[in-house]
């Protein structure tokens, strides 16, 4: 362990003893040095006074050469136990007398001559040179030697004193230094302790007790601080964690609410669809299971018109025609309701053609004028210069406004009926607007709300007055929505009413939304009408080009393949009106394609007209083909056929989901205003006779 | 007298119908059924077919069909009379071959047009 990471404790032990002994070892060896110095000093004065003492008192004795006496006077030193030798040289310089305490020390370390007078130490020894004069005169030369005992013997007991102070005072310093430490490291010690109590248990609700007012004191301080607002902070974390959890808790009890809700609603989805496409089927049987009886009514009541024309009185053919009319009126009622409910369950679909505005209106106008005769009412038209074309399913615009102009009619008397139509262009979208304006009776605003509800007439007398379903404006309605134009109405009770209809001039098939419900996968592609697309399918480049020009000469699109696959898969995206097709074809070949084109129940309606050089016209037309062309093609024949199919497609399109009935309708309203004539006027001489 | 070939298994609707084109001086041939329809297609060689699609047993389309693949009998204009609202019988009824298609209940004014319509075109054939 090195110093560094002691422990404070042992830090401040350590420092303060070592603090104190150095101080005291430094003292004790500055008070040693000077001390012995000072007493060589005093060793030293006090030799040269015995050297002087014998030089004077042997002075006699070598004035007389007496060596005894000398020798004697040299032997008194034995009682300094300190003096090893001691001689007495003759003025040449030779010794004279002599005194040793120790003889075998002598050869060594005596010098044989005399030297000059003074002391110097050599090695352990201190020696004395004395000049012995008596009345002035040198008589010779003193030497004495002392080993110093008297020194070492006080240096080493001094510095065994100093040891054992040194000792004594570093344990006293040991043991104070012991006690006083506790007033730094201790604070230290409990800071710690408490530290580890935080960190080891997470509890932060313990605190530092503070000491002393020092530094220590203001860094616990510092330290609960901190600790308190740690505990804050985790009170805090710990709410918000425990507030997290019951939200999450919530969160997901929620979900599975949803969820369940969801699965609910999917099963009600589920079964509101079932229930819905049981009512369109139950529909469509019952229309048809309504149909039959009526064609029988109708039927037979128009043949025994036509008998009665020739033979039967007036009263007959007049009450066949009520039969006949009555029937028919039930037809469009069927008509109006089927509609509806194919509207309702999302099969009414669009088919986008272009046409004149002009004429529509003209044929409207024709089939409208019994109704518009019937109460007297004149009808004025205005189109506007730039009204052209438009595109838009023509059958629907056509009920639109037939709608709106037989409702006209209906409840104007005497009065004026006006189709006014114009174009404008609303963000950069061109619109066609036709507003129908009568003097008739006029609708309140109460009545105006549920306008264009099914079922719901302006009021109940209306139904029995003048009759209807209420179905009539509800599915113009709807049809304009389907064309995403909109519908709006203005009136004054009494004064007459003002419809408008906007609808887009270009009408476009993926804005109709729910409709493609039906099954038309690629919302995305756009019906051209003008130009109609063919596909080729033709592994033959030159076949290829040349039926492109050909066909494209006739105005059609033509798209080209040259493989049968390629060609199933295109047909899938392009919904082509017509496919000529070749029979020998690397892979997939032309029976195949045809087998899987009328396999498909969205392609099998596609014409297909087989151009092959392979002599087998039965198993074509048995697969389906609609035509079969032996190569080299006779173009002439080809251009027939296609503008057969074109045509045929063209009755087919407009037939499609509402023509058919929207025809039937169409003719039949024009008679059903024959018959309103009758009908109407027994309630117009009811009005009559009631004013 | 053109003649024409009605298939139809309702009985008030071929009563009714052959009746009023004899009115306008058709001479009418009846067959109840497919088979029947098939076989006095081929001995009676009518100048026009009007058919019923929704026939028992073997329906319209399936009669058009085997009447347009025979050799003797494809030359004969069909006209496809539909009962069924829906569409599909419709397409069905021009892709098995019909030459011309209309609704029931019959507009006798609109169907006649029609029959007189594919009479010409089979003339000027």
């Amino acid at each position: 362990m090195s110093l560094q990471n002691l422990s404070i404790r042992r830090k401040l032990i350590l420092i303060t003893m070592l603090t104190s002994s150095i101080a005291l070892l430094l003292s004790s060896a500055s008070f040693l040095i000077y001390d012995l110095i000072s007493f060589r000093h005093l060793l030293t004065e006090d030799l040269t006074t015995q050297a002087e003492i014998i030089g004077y008192n042997s002075a006699a004795a070598m004035a007389f050469k007496d060596e005894p006496a000398a020798t004697a006077t040299l032997s008194a030193l034995m009682v300094k136990g300190d003096i090893v030798a001691a001689v007495l040289y003759s003025p040449d310089g030779n010794m004279f007398a002599q005194y040793f305490r120790n003889d075998k020390t002598l050869p060594a370390i005596l010098p044989s001559r005399s030297q000059e007078k003074g002391y110097r130490f050599e090695g352990r020894y201190l020696e004395v040179w004395h000049d012995v004069t008596l009345n002035g005169e040198r008589l010779g030369t003193l030497f004495l030697q002392s080993d110093m005992r008297q020194w070492s013997t006080r240096a080493k007991r001094y510095a065994g004193i100093c040891f054992v102070f040194v000792l004594i005072s570093g344990f006293l310093a040991f043991l104070v230094s012991s006690k006083l430490q506790k007033v730094i490291s201790g604070p230290i010690v409990h800071l710690e302790d408490t530290m580890r109590m935080v960190s080891a248990h997470k509890n932060y609700e313990v605190r530092a007790v503070k000491a002393y007012a020092d530094e220590i004191g203001s860094l616990i301080d510092g330290f609960n601080t901190m600790l308190s607002d740690i505990q804050n902070r985790d009170t805090a974390l710990r709410g918000a964690n425990d507030e997290l959890q019951t939200r999450t808790r919530e969160l997901e009890e929620e979900i599975s609410h949803r969820k369940e809700a969801q699965d609910e609603l999917l099963k009600a989805k589920y079964v509101a669809e079932e229930a819905s496409r049981a009512k369109s089927t139950f529909l469509a049987n019952m229309s048809h299971e309504l149909r039959t009886p009526l064609n029988a009514i109708i039927g037979y009541s128009e043949m025994l018109e036509e008998e009665a024309h020739d033979s039967a009185t007036v009263e007959t053919v007049q009450d066949l025609q009520k039969i006949k009319s009555a029937g028919r009126h039930l037809l469009a009622l069927i008509n109006d309701v089927l509609d509806l409910s194919k509207i309702e369950a999302g099969k009414m679909s669009l088919h986008l053609e272009t046409f004149e505005v002009s004429g529509m209106i003209e044929e409207i106008v024709t089939t409208l004028q019994p109704a518009i005769e019937k109460n007297s009412n004149t009808l004025w038209v205005h189109l506007a210069q730039d009204v052209g074309m438009m595109q838009a399913d023509i059958t629907k615009v056509r009920q639109i406004l037939f709608n709106l102009l037989s409702n006209a009619c209906k409840f104007t008397d005497h009065g004026t009926i006006s189709v006014d139509v114009d174009q404008s262009t609303e963000q950069g979208q061109g619109w066609l607007r036709f507003r129908v304006t009568d003097t008739g009776i006029g609708i309140s605003a109460k009545q105006k709300e549920n306008l264009f509800q099914e079922f719901v007439q302006a009021d109940t007398s209306i139904a029995r007055k003048y009759g209807g379903t209420g179905l009539g404006l509800a599915i113009t309605h709807r049809f304009v929505q389907l064309m995403k134009g909109r519908i709006g109405v203005e009136s004054e009770p009494g004064l007459g009413s003002t419809f408008t209809v906007h609808i887009p001039a270009q009408v476009k098939l993926e804005a109709v939304g729910p409709i493609q419900a039906e099954g038309d996968s690629d919302a995305n592609f756009e019906i051209k009408t003008g130009r109609d697309t063919i596909l080729v399918i033709d592994d033959d480049v030159a076949v290829r080009e040349l039926m492109s020009r050909f066909l494209g000469k006739l105005g059609f699109n033509v798209l080209t393949v040259a493989s049968g696959e390629e060609g199933l898969r295109l047909a899938k995206q392009v919904r082509p009106v017509l496919i000529t097709l070749d029979v020998v074809m690397p892979g997939c070949d032309g029976w195949s394609v045809l087998t899987k084109l009328k396999a498909d129940s969205e392609l099998s309606k596609i014409p297909v007209i087989m151009v092959t050089i392979v002599d087998n016209e039965p198993r074509g037309l048995d697969l389906g083909a609609s035509n079969y062309l032996i190569k080299p093609v006779d173009r002439e024949r080809l251009a027939v056929l296609i503008e057969k199919h074109r045509l045929n497609r063209f009755k087919t399109v407009t037939g499609t989901n509402t023509a058919p009935m929207s025809r039937l309708s169409h003719g039949q309203k024009r008679r059903e205003g024959d018959a309103e004539v009758s009908g109407r006027e027994s309630h117009a001489k009811n009005l009559t006779s009631r004013r | 007298m053109p003649k024409i070939l009605l298939v139809e298994d309702n009985e008030m609707n071929r009563d009714m119908l052959s009746r009023r084109l004899q009115r306008r001086g058709y001479s009418i041939v009846i067959a109840h059924d497919g088979e029947q329809a098939l076989s006095l297609a081929s001995t009676e060689m009518p100048d026009l077919i009007l058919m019923d699609i929704s026939l028992p047993v073997m329906d319209g389309c399936e009669v058009t069909r085997r009447l347009k693949a025979d050799r003797r009998t494809r030359h004969i204009p069909v006209i496809a009379l539909t009962a069924h609202a829906l569409v599909t019988d419709r397409v069905k009824a021009m892709n098995a071959g019909c030459d011309d298609y209309d609704t029931k209940p019959v507009e006798f004014v609109r169907l006649s047009d029609k029959i007189h319509n594919c009479l010409l075109e089979k003339k000027a054939l």
